[in-house]
């Protein structure tokens, strides 16, 4: 093939690859057998080949048309894409380049090449600092859509290791598996009595669940959001996560956590959540919470999660007994509190005060690092 | 080009519509040697890619499905000790038992073949379908990737067992579960979305030739805008079918004069869940026939 396509091909790639699809070095090859065997002068059917091959997800697969338009299509259609992995930053369309990305290759190769060399002032680079910084960036402050997105990285990859940690405890229960005799017996007919194969009593499992609560009362409302994206991430991944928002009543959201549309997502969450009257009533939500779902949801491998301040303008006493009950329940309570982190903070509020002795794990939650923490130490013991 | 066409029309003989990149990447699939993975909501006619594919191909089609706690016995091979067992006995009781060495009783003759041991050793390439991967566990997953990347396999009593013929192989997934991402990079992707209303009539018609065309169009309009509700199960391609059918059994030829009563009755081809079926009011189901008449 000749040396200019290639160039251009493998320009691509590392343009695609840029914009956060997994693509490795075999894919180029592929990428220009891909094009031998098409013919690159035939635009669509090119297209399709390397859709199939380059693309590994279905949000890939949506943004793919953008991406190959805006290298491949003359520079005067101008589509801007942006990249969503925390690596490449964001990628723009020079339109002062306009006139020679024919023939040079677009401007949007150059971004990913250059602007390290010329010192420009890149919004994000990929390394340790980046990272670091985002571990301890309190949730209020977090308002960027690439910190955003690189936290719900971290939550799914959290779920992946609950997920994982389930099969890994099922295969260990496996080695203490006991002989059902009976059906061994029975079995054995068929081979003239002699038990060719044994069968186990298979144990009943218990998946470990996960059941948040959050507080979405104005004095959290710094926070609640970033909390609810962590609920989706985690309901992306898992299917066993029950969430329930609360502030004066207690309402169940998985269903529209998981809903498939993000937007509609939203959408659903905020007529659900419109109209509450001001106040925290802990203690009453937490009591519905028990009358009407604990009994359903929480088992002996139940995490519960409560997200919250502990302001409660319920009922004293109220917060104690029904948390109480429900600590008996569950395997583990754990209180995020993002006030925590301030210095000097005792938790003094009455809420807090009733809540603390039947709490696990009391954590601050209010940023990355302290998330992930909180949530390791429920991965042991669940 | 010619040769997308052309597949394209020879799917479309076997009664599977396919769009032209569709038909591109399956091409595609030969020429790389990878699999194809489809995702796509159900009832959007993943597992029918692999079933038309068979079939164009005159070949096997040999289908695996997935699911929690799938292994290696289930999916690639195991031995048949009751015939082992009475191999031994037979043995022993006509007393030659020195003739029955290790190898003969660890032979061909008492393994069982899987679907994944049995798609490689088909004489002629076969489509191999690997149907709801993602229900699968990730222990099975890495255990398949190895497989999909060299084409052979080894059973401690026998050896490896290289593959005969390479089968071509279709992975669906439902997304129940997120998939690695050496699984996915190793394969061709593909998303199946809800089918154009084009689309979904050409599949009409070919699949139901007896159903009036005018009836046609308005069972795929009524279907692509109930996709656009606000559903808990949107109905699939499957559904759309089902529903013609059950709509040509009752003999009616149009949707505005079969009236609401009947069309709610016939429902239950189309939606599956009860929030669904209950969403469904006098009102809404008259708007609906109402656009797609």
């Amino acid at each position: 093939m000749e040396q200019v396509l290639a160039a251009k091909i493998t320009g691509f790639v590392a343009t695609i690859r840029a914009n956060g699809f997994p693509v490795g070095i075999g894919e180029v090859e592929d990428a220009m057998r891909v094009a031998e065997a098409t013919g690159v002068l035939a635009r669509e059917p090119l297209r399709w080949g390397w859709r199939g091959l380059l693309c590994a997800r279905a949000d890939e697969w949506h943004r793919f048309d953008d991406l190959f338009d805006s290298y491949w299509l003359p520079p005067n259609r101008r589509v801007l894409v942006e990249a969503h992995t925390s690596g490449a930053g964001r990628i723009e369309l020079d339109p002062g380049d306009g006139a020679e990305g024919g023939k040079a290759g677009p401007a949007i190769q150059r971004a990913e090449g250059e602007s390290a060399g010329s010192g420009e002032e890149g919004p994000s680079k990929e390394g340790a600092s980046a990272a670091s910084s985002l571990d301890e960036a309190d949730f209020r402050s977090l308002n960027d859509r690439e910190q955003t997105h690189a936290i719900e990285i971290r939550i799914r990859r959290f779920a992946r290791r609950l997920q994982l940690l389930t099969t890994r405890r099922e295969r260990a229960a496996v080695q203490g598996r006991r002989l059902d005799l009976r059906r061994t017996l029975r079995r054995s007919i068929g081979a003239g009595g002699s038990p060719s194969r044994l069968s186990y009593r298979v144990k009943r499992r218990v998946r470990p669940r996960l059941v948040l609560l959050l507080d979405v009362s104005r004095s959290m409302s710094l926070y609640s959001f970033f909390y609810l994206r962590v609920a989706r991430a985690l309901a992306a991944e898992l299917s066993d996560i029950h969430v329930f928002l609360y502030h004066t009543h207690l309402t169940h959201v998985s269903d529209a956590l998981s809903d498939p549309d993000p937007w509609r997502a939203q959408e659903r969450l905020q007529m659900l959540s419109a109209g509450w009257a001001g106040g925290t009533r802990i203690g009453e939500c937490l009591a519905a919470f028990n009358r009407l779902h604990a009994g359903r949801l929480v088992h002996a491998r139940t995490a519960v999660i409560v997200a919250s301040d502990g302001y409660d303008t319920g009922e004293p006493g109220l917060l104690g007994r029904e948390l109480g009950s429900l600590a008996r329940r569950a395997r583990r309570i754990i209180w995020l509190n993002p006030l925590k982190a301030m210095q000097g903070y005792t938790p003094v509020a009455r809420g807090m005060q009733e809540a603390l002795p039947f709490v696990d794990l009391f954590a601050p939650g209010h940023d990355l690092a302290s998330l992930d923490q909180a949530l390791s130490a429920i991965l042991e013991v669940l | 080009m010619s040769t997308i066409v052309d597949l394209k029309t020879r799917l479309a003989d076997t009664g599977y519509v396919v769009e032209r990149s569709l038909a591109a990447t399956i091409l595609l699939m030969t020429d790389l040697g990878r699999p194809l993975l489809v995702e796509g909501d159900p009832g959007t006619g993943k597992t029918e890619i692999a079933k038309a594919l068979a079939r164009v191909r005159a070949t096997r089609l040999i289908r695996l499905q997935c699911y929690e706690g799938l292994d290696t016995y289930n999916a690639l091979y195991e031995w048949n000790y009751q015939r082992q067992l009475l191999a031994i006995q037979r043995a022993s009781a006509g007393g030659q038992g020195a003739m029955l060495d290790d190898d003969a009783l660890f032979s061909e003759k008492y393994l069982l073949k899987r679907p994944l041991l049995e798609a490689l050793t088909e004489a002629v390439a076969p489509v191999l379908l690997i149907d709801e991967i993602d229900r699968a566990d990730a222990a099975f997953e890495a255990f398949l990737l190895e497989l999909l990347s060299d084409y052979q396999v080894s059973i401690p009593e026998m050896g490896t067992i290289a593959a005969r013929t390479i089968p071509l192989v279709v992975l669906t997934s439902n997304g129940t579960r997120e998939l690695s991402d050496a699984l996915r990079r190793r394969c061709l992707y593909h998303f199946l979305d809800y089918p154009s209303f084009e689309k979904e009539l050409s599949i009409v018609e070919l699949r139901l030739p007896d159903l009036p065309r005018a009836l046609a169009a308005q069972i795929v309009e009524f279907a692509q805008s109930l996709r656009r509700l606000d559903l808990k199960k949107k109905p699939g391609i499957a559904e759309t079918l089902d529903w013609a059918a059950s709509l040509l059994g009752f003999g009616i030829s149009s949707l505005d004069e079969a009236g609401p009563e009947r069309i709610r009755d016939s429902l239950a081809a189309l939606l599956k869940t009860r929030e669904d079926v209950l969403a469904m009011d006098r009102v809404t189901l008259d708007r609906l026939v109402a656009t797609s008449c």
